[in-house]
């Protein structure tokens, strides 16, 4: 609810396929390289030229399909959806309009600990456009065809999320499974999701309010701002007693506005009609059944059984869910070992995303393996090493294949838990910190740990840090 | 010599034989363009020079002792919808006056790989739309057996230069009757394939889900010859099949024994000329009399297809000529003050007015609260259609018709009536609308001495049972008569 | 039933200037006439054709056998190897 309104948001996800060609060419499906160098008679729309589809983008969208729990037409077909553009050389864009591959489907999220499910109408298979570039300096627009063909699929959501905070859990859910599937690259900055945003607002118990399309969302973050501005803006409308019409608004995000494209009025005939270019699509229903075992755990499930299982909190969890290398390396530590899942994850959330962070590096590209990593966490646990040292020992097993207790050995990190070594490096820092003494025993308890740290420096930070705290309060109560 | 009288069939013979060259067939036909081409104007672009250095190539193989293919050397013209590598292809349209295909169509890759010359790009009805070659926007092609009338259309060029010897045997396309219409009205032999037996990978599209490219010949041989070059799957067409090509020149036989013939009433309305009805009825006659059995059959569904036909051919084409926009290739208005502008101005002045026609009705029939009504309806009608052809060819192995209820009308006669232009495709849009086969071969002559075509229809993929009645017929009358030009 | 042939222009990006437009207009809608024979008894259903389907192509590239020169040399306005149309944005 915002300011007594409820607000009713439905998405159109657009994701680009990383298939190694088109959808309908063999030209290469590749981002940033130059103008019109990855352009054919076929994705130029050239006068003759004819599509073939891709197998690849069908059995990727089926795949999607099967994560959202849609049913999958296997027999279905593909539509001409007309306008003129400068980017669609075609003038028509070939996609699917009146039976999808897939539909019907939903996707749980997990939102301020509470789980929600938003209904999925529809997810179908289209191409992309070209880009137009734009410059102050040239008295026209430029066209590269290179985009034209890359193969897209759109997911289409029931209008079921009722704030921006849902929005963007459901956005960064369709992502994650989008990279779980491996069939996305789902890089933000070359556009390879984009996401058009309907929103509409009513007051509880009334009937639903005219809804505005907006496009031209690049971000997750974007669609956040967009939906709050939107939201705001119709409210604005309706309490000084105006009406909210029906129209599709462009966001700009540098502004921080919505701005209308064009009203209902002059909506947009595309005058959708079957590509008399492609038959019909026949899929066997024993490869839509092995599409759907290659579906691994997504990470809404994960994240679900990270809180109630591991008990760890939503952040933490939807950290490690969302990717499924961390994911994977979570699942494998606390398999036998689920008493130590929050140390697990505190590893996974400082050391490796730190290392992963900073050299951009994914974790399969590193020499890190589950057992390692449990390893180093049990001799913490045990007491045979220190943090420190645990840590030490992480910054070179993550980049080299060595044996864990050669480079303690190496290293001589192991931690020191003899009793008697310990009492007497204690007599010692007790004996050159008179003041201190005096202090802890005049009531200020704060030296004692001023009388560790200095033991700890004797040490070389070898020393035990729990059993040199022990021995220094039974000799300073003694 | 006149060489170019003769057909593909004994050219090849001749040339396989070493009696005559490639290069003195070529010759031969390009005197006969100079002396004719004139009056006929079957041809857009002539290429010469290529097609003598491409004969040349042909002798010095057939000197080296290579195996070749039968129709080797031998003078093929080309509608000029069909891509051609490096030779400009226009349609026929102001639209695409300058436009160079970068790339071969799969049947040009098929020609050349057969080693076939190419004479140049015939004429047509502008983006084969229209029933008469004269919507052409460069020249109004005349018919070799009056040039006062059309040759028809839209491969009026096509049916044109073979009649008049202006070439061998040629390229045309069908859309709705563009190869049996215009071979009908020139007295020649056309072949609309079953649809997905010939690939249209750069056939330049008009309605991608009734085009078909087909072989215009002046004998069955030469059809058959040239039918089995152009056949076959191909990987770049999703519409082509992979059914079986045969050999159609070696399985072509010469008897009609125990052949069954359809006849179907609603191809004899009252519509249709008397002279056209007399001898197609004749020519049925002939083959009863050589052993084929006649049985009357229904297709009451045919009067709806002329609808659906127009409905489904101008909606593809008005989503298919969208592209000619100004930006990639093609004409483009010399002064705009914004895009819109620039598609509007473009499109307006490179595009004639029976292409507008068609788009505007294109454009209407998908457009938002007529679809259904139109359009739908229309692709449902073409499910009925096609079922009744699947009952019928349970019973029978051809069906005949006239080819086209008249003769050849006069030129200008119906160009400012499109209804009644449209009303001559009456007996051939179905056959596209259901996807088969079909052949017109001459059957006469009427009172003016103007060709009456003979259409048989056969079922999906038996172009051979085709051909092979026309063969028969061909030869128990003896052949079919030249234009004396 | 009264054809907007403007509209249908429009959607179409034909410019039909006023003097042809009644000639447009009258020609279409006796096309429209012609056409609207087409039976009522037809039970709608979508328009899929399962016996009649189409073989997927293989997810393989091939490089490219054209240039760009070759493929842009066609255009009326090219400038560093782009096709240039008037401006579409403010």
């Amino acid at each position: 609810m915002v300011k007594g309104y409820e607000v009713v948001i439905g998405l159109e996800v657009h994701a680009e396929l990383n298939t190694e060609s088109k959808i309908y060419c063999d030209c290469k499906n590749a981002f940033g390289l130059e103008v019109n160098t990855q352009v054919c008679p076929i994705c130029m729309g050239m006068p003759g030229a004819l599509p073939t589809l891709n197998e690849k983008v069908v059995d990727y969208a089926i795949k999607m399909g099967h994560a959202l729990n849609c049913t999958i037409n296997n027999v279905c077909k593909q539509d001409r959806k007309n306008y003129f553009y400068p980017d669609l050389p075609k003038a028509y864009q070939i996609s699917q309009a009146e039976v999808p591959l897939c539909e019907n489907g939903y996707l749980d999220i997990l939102v301020d600990g509470e789980e929600r499910r938003i209904g999925v109408t529809r997810i179908h298979i289209e191409e992309d456009a070209g880009k137009l570039l734009h410059s102050d300096k040239f008295d026209g627009s430029l066209v590269d065809l290179n985009r034209c063909g890359v193969p897209l699929i759109e997911i289409v959501s029931e209008p079921d999320m009722r704030s921006s905070a849902e929005a963007h859990a459901y956005l960064e859910t369709i992502k994650s499974i989008l990279q779980y599937l491996n069939i996305s690259d789902c890089k933000m900055q070359e556009g390879s999701i984009r996401c058009d945003v309907n929103v509409s607002v009513h007051k509880p118990g009334e009937p639903l309010g005219t809804r505005s399309e907006m496009k031209n969302v690049n971000s997750f973050s974007a669609a956040v701002r967009g939906i709050d501005f939107e939201v705001n803006r119709q409210i604005g409308i309706l309490e000084a007693g105006g009406e909210v019409i029906q129209e599709t608004r462009r966001w700009d995000d540098t502004k921080g506005e919505s701005l209308s494209m064009r009203s209902k009025e002059d909506a947009q005939d595309y005058r959708y009609f079957p590509e008399p270019d492609l038959l019909t699509i026949v899929i066997d229903k024993e490869r839509i059944e092995k599409l759907k075992s290659e579906i691994p755990e997504l990470p809404n499930k994960k994240l679900v059984r990270y809180v109630k299982e591991f008990g760890l909190s939503q952040k933490d969890a939807s950290f490690i869910s969302e990717d499924i290398e961390k994911s994977s390396l979570f699942d494998e530590c606390v398999k036998d070992n689920p008493k130590l899942a929050k140390s697990v994850s505190n590893w996974i959330l400082s050391d490796v995303a730190k290392y992963c962070n900073e050299t951009g590096k994914k974790i399969s590209e590193t020499k890190l393996t589950s057992n390692k990593l449990l390893y180093i966490i049990k001799l913490i646990g045990d007491g045979k090493i220190s943090n420190s040292a645990g840590k030490t020992i992480f910054e070179i097993i993550i980049d080299e294949d060595k044996d864990i207790d050669e480079i303690i050995k190496e290293k001589s990190l192991a931690q020191v838990s003899d009793a008697s070594a310990l009492e007497a490096i204690a007599d010692e820092v007790i004996a050159n910190n008179e003041k201190s003494v005096s202090d802890y025993k005049s009531g200020k308890t704060n030296a004692l740990g001023y009388l560790v740290g200095q033991c700890m420096k004797a040490s070389k930070g070898k020393a035990n840090p729990g059993m040199m705290k022990e021995i220094i309060l039974k000799k300073l109560e003694g | 010599m006149e060489l170019y009288k003769n057909s593909a069939f004994e050219l090849s013979q001749m040339i396989k034989d070493k009696q005559i060259s490639s290069v003195e067939v070529t010759k031969s036909v390009f005197d006969r363009i100079d002396s004719v081409e004139e009056k006929v104007d079957a041809y857009v672009t002539l290429d010469k020079e290529n097609a003598l250095k491409k004969a040349e190539e042909v002798d010095k193989k057939i000197a080296n002792g290579d195996r070749l293919s039968p129709l080797a050397g031998i003078p093929i013209g080309i509608k000029d919808n069909i891509s051609t590598k490096g030779l400009r292809t226009t349609c026929s349209s102001k639209m695409l006056e300058n436009y160079i295909p970068p790339f071969n169509a799969t049947v040009i890759e098929k020609i050349n790989n057969a080693d076939m010359v190419i004479t140049g790009k015939l004429n047509m009805d502008e983006f084969a739309m229209g029933s008469s070659t004269e919507t052409s926007y460069f020249k109004k092609t005349k018919n070799p057996f009056d040039f006062e009338r059309i040759p028809g259309g839209s491969s009026g060029g096509s049916a044109a230069s073979v009649a008049a010897g202006e070439a061998v045997v040629s390229l045309g396309s069908d859309t709705g009757g563009s190869i049996r219409q215009p071979a009908a009205y020139c007295g020649v032999v056309g072949l609309k394939p079953t649809y997905g037996r010939v690939s249209r990978f750069g056939l330049v599209a008009f309605a991608s889900s009734l085009d078909q490219i087909g072989p215009v010949g002046r004998t069955v041989k030469d059809v058959a010859m040239l039918q089995s070059v152009i056949s076959g799957h191909d990987k770049y067409d999703a519409t082509s099949s992979s059914t079986d090509v045969s050999d159609y020149l070696e399985n072509l036989k010469s008897d009609v024994k125990g052949l069954r013939i359809g006849i179907s009433k609603e191809y004899f309305s009252d519509g249709i000329d008397s002279n056209v009805k007399d001898a197609v009825y004749n020519a049925v006659k002939i083959l009863e009399q050589n052993g084929a059995s006649v049985k009357e059959i229904s297709l009451p569904s045919t009067n709806y297809a002329l609808s659906a036909y127009y409905i489904i051919s101008s909606a593809e084409a008005s989503s298919n000529l969208a592209r000619y926009d100004g930006v990639k290739y093609g004409y483009r208005a010399k002064e705009f003050d914004s895009l819109i502008d620039m598609y509007e101005k473009t499109r307006s002045e490179g595009f004639g007015d029976e292409v507008k026609r068609r788009i505007l009705l294109g454009t209407f029939v998908l457009s938002s609260g007529f679809f259904d009504a139109y359009y739908k309806k229309a692709k449902l009608v073409q499910r009925r259609v096609s079922a009744e052809f699947n009952e019928v060819f349970k019973d029978v192995d051809v069906v005949c018709t006239p080819t086209v209820p008249s003769t050849a009308f006069k030129i200008g006669e119906n160009i400012n009536n499109p209804l009644k232009m449209y009303a001559t495709d009456i007996c051939t849009v179905t056959i596209n609308i259901a996807g088969l086969p079909a052949m017109s071969i001459p059957c006469g002559y009427d009172d003016k001495g103007l060709p009456i075509g003979l259409q048989l229809v056969g079922n999906k993929f038996c172009e051979q049972t085709l051909l092979n009645t026309a063969n028969a017929y061909e030869n128990i009358i003896g052949g079919f008569k030249s234009p004396l030009l | 039933m009264n054809i907007d042939i403007k509209h249908i222009a429009k959607l179409a990006r034909l410019r039909i200037e006023d003097g042809e437009l009644e000639k447009f207009r009258s020609d279409i809608q006796g096309i429209v006439e012609m056409v609207e024979n087409l039976p009522d008894d037809i039970k709608d259903e979508p328009l899929l054709d399962p016996n009649n389907s189409m073989k997927l192509r293989e997810d393989k590239v091939r490089e490219s056998k054209y240039s760009r020169d070759e493929l842009t040399k066609n255009a009326p306005h090219v400038t560093a190897g782009c096709l240039v149309v008037p401006k579409t944005v403010e």
